[in-house]
């Protein structure tokens, strides 16, 4: 299988084994500390023991290799593992998930929300020595927004305009307002490329090593398969609380190994020091490690299985999809397929995002009885659907195997099917399959991201053909508005109707972001978007 | 001769015509869209669309492949979907690894066969012979996937002699590329050993009976010089058929080798891109592939006419 389409089918049906803890999990959002909203530099990650010193190298490894380095093109959740070193953001977030600055020092709405006014970091230059300043994001911006084949054309679709107003200020003009756009300008859609790296070499500027970004990070060296080598950025502006440049390192080797197995032998001899992503059930042997140290915190993303709604198909009847929630064992689910890593879930907003509601909790047992008797108010016999796996994904199929044990119970008939998983995107795109799928969501900074392009009427992802009227409206009003109250209120109200009254799916659980490092490394700590900031790493001589 | 060479070559464009217009069409009827598989999360139905008008997806089959045809015959196989590497470049990277793995192999078969296929020619019905047949008959019914995962569990994980899978490269450091050489290039061998040494036995053997080698031995020749002097040139045509069409086929042979070893060369590129619908990696492997071994076929024959010179080319029409 590609590693691409490995990783996607990974993410999408086991729903990110990159998965969070049960007891910490969703009721404690990532109460660490967090850099305060104008703070001037980012502050370390996390309050080591000792003194940070400068130098070292160290090993990462990666659970596949990069795909594309530019942020234009990059559809890959393992690339943004070696953005986040190569590449500034105009904003980012905070341990906690909170948005902080980044390029951007701060910012502010204005016009009724239609304007983003944001003043730029000064004195920042890009690797290869050009400055960075309001028009190379003016550039960027409108690169990402008309370039064909963008895939940030969608997470800055709102934008109308980019302004340059001074070479340190510049301004969005929005189409209507939008809270998420400055959670899309966190991550991809929001990095800083330097123009003459990218228009020198074209399309394959990003074929050899380059130097494009701003990052504290710079790759000198990319052989495919084998390795990668990011050497510090002499000049990267951050420092940190004692006013120390950063980063400590002096270079990073990251080595993509996709077998989790390989990659766990791989820290536990020390060839390693650092990892961010193996199998649940590896956790408890990692914890016991003595020369290994494990944190988590829960993550973004959310596993779900998807049934057709639209009329015509077994799920059109929105009892049914209820009854098959009621009727799953989410607990058993977790603990068997899981190994207990992760967290019960039971719809799209997850316990990083500010609007997660811990006390939400619609199908606490499973209830075979209350689904049969859904079933049975129906009125058309017994349920039956056809439920699509990806083939050759052993643990996919456990998974599906289970729940298909657990809906017998409420005497309803998943009937398993294994395909190719591109059959099973191909199917799921043009909303044609039969029953149901298995699929998931690596998660967004922004709740947001994890509802309104899943269940507004004809979005993207869409893939249930749900529409409800009122989830319409509910998340258009959390999207008009940067009042975080108002959007909560509107979220969890729109989360109450897709899940239990008119269910668009059955979401069953989160995931969680790893961290698995040598004791020697100090500085790190996990973030909710799973991807580490190696500027705060130091190795304990 | 040389016109004999140029007929050869000739006689290719067709068959890799064919070939590639196969590689095009079986391609085509797996199921799935490629844009799709890629897109990952970004599945924005506007770049989605325009990711398949970049591509040339959207184009009728007939014309993407003569589009396809136009830039190969010009050199320019196209780019990977999935990485928009171009994908001479692609398969050119993998190629040191494929050739290593597959040389490797070869070397390695083609010595046992020879050296031990001699022993049970010679010696034969002795319990060498016996020993020799059975082995090959079990080595040549083993097959591959199978033996590599027993190697990977018994000296890889269980006796942790060697890596049980990945690459260095030989420049980094030849002393972990051998190590990591050994369990995958004994995996690919053991087939064509047991081939090899079967067919070298029985040429042996054949040609033993012939009356030459009566004369040599009649002539007081000491058996070392009749075997190795008289027997074994005119006993190597078919062993050379055997190898050449071996070393041609490196590429596929490896398929099944490269991915249980996590090895990265051409044949894991190909395995991940048939899965990945990765068109134009795939056509360009097959293509590739499918020349290597028609090549070697055309090598395999001027060798003929070298070991024997009763045997020429071209001669005989005029």
């Amino acid at each position: 299988m590609s590693r691409s389409v490995k990783l996607f089918a990974f993410l999408a049906t086991a729903g990110l084994l990159i998965a969070a803890c049960g007891d910490s999990g969703p009721s404690a959002p990532g109460a660490q500390q967090s850099a305060p909203g104008t703070a001037a530099s980012p502050a370390p990650a996390a309050p080591a023991a000792g003194r940070p010193a400068p130098g070292g190298t160290l090993t990462f490894v990666l659970e596949n290799d990069v795909i594309n380095f530019d942020p234009l093109v990059s559809r890959a959740f393992v690339d943004r593992n070696v953005h986040y070193q190569i590449y500034d953001s105009l904003v980012r977030i905070d341990a906690a998930g909170k948005i902080i600055p980044w390029l951007a020092e701060k910012w502010e709405f204005s016009d009724g929300d239609k304007t983003v006014t944001l003043s730029l970091r000064k004195n920042v230059t890009y690797h290869d020595g050009t400055a960075f300043d309001a028009d190379s994001v003016k550039w960027n911006i409108d690169r990402y927004r008309t370039a064909k084949g963008s895939a940030r054309s969608g997470e800055l679709a709102s934008i109308d305009t980019v302004e340059v107003v001074d070479p340190s200020t510049v301004r969005f003009k929005l189409k209507a307002p939008f809270a998420g756009l400055l959670a899309n300008l966190v991550d991809r859609a929001g990095m800083m490329v330097s123009r003459k790296a990218v228009e020198a070499g074209g399309e394959d500027f990003t074929r050899k090593a380059f130097r494009a970004g701003t990052g504290p990070f710079i790759l000198t060296e990319a052989i495919k398969d084998d390795h990668m080598t990011l050497e510090k950025n002499p000049n990267w502006w951050g420092t940190d609380k004692d006013g120390n440049k950063l980063p400590y390192l002096d270079k990073i080797t990251v080595k993509p190994i996709t077998n989790s197995d390989v990659r766990l032998t791989n820290l536990k001899t020390g060839d390693a020091h650092v990892g961010n992503n193996i199998a649940g059930k590896d956790v408890a042997g990692v914890k016991a490690e003595g020369t290994l140290v494990y944190q988590e915190k829960p993550g973004l993303s959310f596993a779900s299985i998807i049934p057709n709604r639209a009329p015509g198909f077994v799920f059109e009847d929105a009892r049914y999809v209820r009854a098959v929630s009621m009727a799953i064992d989410r607990q058993e689910i977790h603990e068997k397929v899981f190994f207990g890593v992760g967290a019960i879930g039971y719809g799209p907003i997850a316990p990083p995002h500010f609007a997660f509601d811990p006390a939400f909790k619609p199908f606490p047992k499973a209830d075979a009885d209350g689904a049969k008797k859904l079933v049975a108010e129906v009125g058309k016999g017994a349920l039956t659907f056809e439920f699509l796996v990806s083939s050759g994904d052993p643990q996919t199929l456990q998974l599906a195997q289970l729940i298909q044990a657990q809906l017998a119970k409420a005497e309803i008939t998943a009937e398993i099917k294994q395909l190719q998983f591109s059959e099973i995107l191909k199917l799921q795109d043009e909303k044609s399959f039969k029953g149901a799928t298995l699929i998931g969501w690596s998660g967004r900074i922004d709740p947001d991201g994890n509802t309104y392009d899943h269940v507004f009427t004809d979005r993207p992802f869409n893939d249930s053909s749900y529409s409800n009227a009122d989830v319409d409206k509910a998340l258009d009003e959390q999207r008009a508005t940067t009042d975080e109250a108002k959007r909560k209120a509107a979220l969890r109200k729109a989360e109450q109707t897709m899940v239990v009254d008119d269910p668009a799916r059955i979401w069953y659980r989160f995931g969680v972001a790893q961290l698995i490092t040598v004791k020697a490394l100090q500085g790190l700590e996990p973030y909710p978007d799973q991807l580490i900031r190696f500027q705060f790493a130091w190795l304990k001589k | 001769m040389t016109q004999y060479v140029i007929r050869r070559l000739l006689l290719m464009i067709p068959v890799a015509f064919l070939v590639t217009i196969i590689a095009f069409g079986l391609l085509r009827l797996a199921p799935g869209d490629p844009v799709l598989v890629y897109a990952g999360e970004e599945r924005d139905p506007v770049s989605l669309q325009e990711l398949r008008v970049l591509y040339g997806l959207d184009k009728p089959l007939p014309v993407q492949y003569i589009v396809w045809l136009q830039h190969a015959v010009r050199g320019d196989l196209g780019r990977s979907l999935r990485t928009r590497q171009p994908v001479s470049e692609a398969i050119i990277e993998r190629l040191p690894a494929t050739l290593e793995l597959g040389l490797a192999a070869i070397a390695l078969s083609t010595s046992i066969a020879l050296i031990v296929g001699t022993i049970a020619a010679v010696k034969r019905n002795s319990f060498v012979d016996l020993l020799t047949s059975s082995i090959t008959l079990a080595a040549v019914s083993l097959p591959n996937f199978f033996l590599g995962l027993i190697l990977i569990l018994v000296l890889g994980l269980a006796l942790r002699m060697f890596p049980p899978g990945g690459y260095v490269p030989f420049l980094e450091d030849p002393g972990d590329n051998l190590r990591r050489l050994v369990l995958p290039a004994i995996t690919l061998a053991t087939a064509s050993m047991a081939v090899n040494l079967r067919q070298v036995r029985s040429s042996l053997l054949d040609v033993f009976s012939h009356e030459y080698i009566r004369t040599a031995r009649a002539k007081g020749l000491r058996e070392s010089t009749v075997i190795a002097r008289h027997a074994m040139k005119n006993a190597l045509i078919p062993i050379v058929t055997l190898i050449g069409l071996q070393i041609g086929s490196v590429i596929e042979g490896a398929i099944i080798t490269e991915t249980i070893f996590f090895w990265p060369g051409v044949g894991r590129l190909l395995v991940d891109s048939i899965t990945g619908l990765d068109y134009p990696v795939v056509q360009a492997v097959v293509l590739v592939s499918a020349l290597s071994f028609m090549l070697s076929t055309l090598a395999v024959d001027m060798l003929y006419a070298w070991l024997d010179p009763r045997i020429s080319y071209g001669r005989s029409r005029t």
